[in-house]
């Protein structure tokens, strides 16, 4: 199997890359992204192209011409790029690398990153929706990932392809540029004051496995993936020890603005995890996908906290074991 | 109509997420336990407490459990029909619908020692919030077969019939999201004179009903299922 993984420069991509070298029965690797991939990858091929060169990048998909496409090539914003410019690459990155590997010929499944964000939150909508839950996005990030979602399945319904649409939970874990995460790992973190939702978290890892899972069983349709259990917004605060400083109504637009001059960007869907929660029945992934060992929504908030303390290295001081102990 | 006792856990046998766990909290999330209040206090300031995905926290209604239990009083009959273990919901008539929910809860948990999960919460701010930490869930089909999957108890009462006898009009769009698992109707009266809920109440379970299949989504199986639930509530009460 030929497989195209895009945005492999980023953790998942790369990760999904590694679990995919270790299988006989994928014969190619290549992926595309605008940085180059976070690990050593053995047998997989890199090609640093910017999506937004979308003659270059529909070029080079269709001269691969892939059977199996990643698709991780959805850049949340506030993780690695601004919300403007997250949704830019988004939209650019799947029209290029899912059109050109449509019309390329060979392609036989598509499996591709999406969100809890596309259910919106808020009145009116499922606290725990199921797949079949109306999608109503309430954020940019949202309206982004269902718009990739949209192109993928009118790519698939044309070409008659198998399309796996992974919704995971917001993905979390300690070495993982995450904009959530690094607003919970603020001295002091902004919290509803009226308010205790609950939100779900998918371990970095996990949402590599589901992915790799969904190209190999060839799986069409929304499938939820989240980190069994929850936890809620002041519980998370506390149980990484920090500060909780209650917000309400519209005190959380300066919160937003205060968190992001702290080095925190919070865009509009952290801000309504944090206010709304979020959540979602991931029992089909455990049916489906047979991933019946997640880690738990807990597991993974408890792990955002164990960052690796930063050690400064003192000239005066060779022996960095020294300095540890 | 068919048999209750064989009913797959789907979501959890099934190897899916389950959006109860607990993150190995030794919480468990279906069976009632004994706390101490300040064991729960100081897990509130450490963040070492579990809740699921609806917001419930278990330890808080553990917590206030043998205060409700101290006002309202129930006296049950047909506990047999209380599932043991797995999915199950329970169908009830309601006067003014404040206290038929925690005699039904109450009476399910001195039964059986399981969490009954009451729909029913509201999305106002604070009370919503509140509710849904001591068990309520807003009225969605999705998230009540969210929670049946996962092989809870939940309860639905059915529309008011308040100064009425008898079962009220049931949410037929809720009811194609539980076809396939055990439906038990329930009847609860107020135990006093004129209906005073002074004396402890009365709470029937009936013979469980089951219809359609797992999963499926037949407005008409829903349909059959509410009339047959709403006639069984109505001769029980």
């Amino acid at each position: 199997m030929r497989v195209l993984i895009t945005g492999m420069g980023g953790e998942l991509g790369t990760r999904v890359a590694q679990l995919l070298e270790a299988r006989s029965d994928v014969t190619e690797i290549v992926g595309v992204d605008f940085v180059p991939p976070r690990r050593r990858l053995r047998r997989s091929e890199f090609h640093r192209i910017d999506p937004l060169d979308r003659e270059k990048l529909t070029g080079f998909v269709t001269e691969f011409a892939p059977e199996a496409v990643a698709h991780f090539g959805i850049y949340e914003p506030g993780s690695r790029l601004s919300p403007n410019a997250a949704s830019r690459y988004t939209r650019a990155c799947a029209i290029a690398a899912l059109g050109g590997a449509a019309r390329a010929g060979r392609l036989q499944r598509i499996a591709l990153r999406s969100g809890l964000q596309v259910y919106g939150r808020g009145r009116g909508r499922p606290g725990v929706p199921d797949e079949d839950a109306p999608v109503a996005p309430t954020t940019p990030f949202g309206r982004s990932l269902l718009a990739v979602e949209t192109l993928a399945v009118d790519l698939g319904r044309r070409y008659d392809l198998p399309v796996a649409a992974l919704r995971m939970a917001t993905i979390a874990g300690s070495h993982m540029p995450s904009p959530l995460g690094r607003v919970l790992r603020l001295p002091a973190v902004p919290v509803p004051a009226l308010a205790d939702p609950a939100f779900q978290l998918l371990h970095q890892d996990d949402a590599a496995r589901a992915m790799v899972a969904s190209l190999l069983l060839d799986v069409d349709g929304p499938i939820n993936v989240v980190g069994p259990g929850a936890a809620s917004v002041w519980q998370a605060v506390r149980l990484g020890g920090r500060i909780p400083v209650p917000v309400a109504g519209p005190l959380w637009s300066a919160a937003a603005h205060a968190v992001e001059l702290a080095g925190a960007p919070a865009p509009k869907h952290v801000i309504e995890l944090l206010t709304r929660g979020s959540a979602g029945d991931g029992s089909k992934a455990g049916d489906v996908l047979g991933l019946g060992d997640l880690r738990s929504t807990l597991d993974v908030c408890t792990e955002l906290y164990e960052w690796a303390t930063v050690t400064a290295l003192r000239p005066d001081v060779p022996n960095v074991e020294a300095v540890r102990g | 109509m068919g048999d209750v006792t064989a009913l797959p856990r789907v979501g959890v046998t099934g190897g899916g997420a389950d959006p109860f766990a607990t993150g190995g909290f030794q919480v468990d999330l279906d069976r009632a336990q004994t706390v101490r209040c300040a064991e729960v206090v100081r897990r509130r300031f450490d963040g070492r407490f579990a809740i699921d995905a609806f917001g419930a926290d278990p330890q808080l209604q553990d917590l206030l459990a043998p205060i409700v239990h101290g006002v309202v009083r129930v006296s049950v009959t047909g506990a047999e029909h209380i599932p043991t273990d797995g999915p199950g919901l329970f169908v009830s008539n309601r006067g003014l619908g404040v206290l038929e929910p925690a005699a039904l809860s109450v009476a399910v948990r001195n039964e059986s020692c399981r969490r009954l999960r009451v729909i029913g919460a509201t999305d106002l701010p604070i009370l919503g919030d509140l509710a849904r930490k001591f068990g309520s869930f807003a009225a969605y089909p999705g998230d009540l077969a969210a929670l049946l999957r996962a092989g809870h108890l939940a309860a639905l009462p059915l529309a008011s019939t308040w100064l009425r006898s008898g079962g009220g009009v049931p949410p037929t769009e809720l009811l194609v999201a539980v076809l396939g698992y055990p439906v038990i109707p329930v009847a609860i009266r107020p135990g006093g004179p004129f209906g005073l809920p002074i004396m402890p109440w009365r709470v029937t379970f009936g013979t469980p009903i089951v219809v359609g299949e797992l999963r499926e989504r037949d407005p008409l199986s829903a349909a059959e299922l509410a009339e047959a639930v709403r006639a069984a509530v109505q001769n029980l009460a």
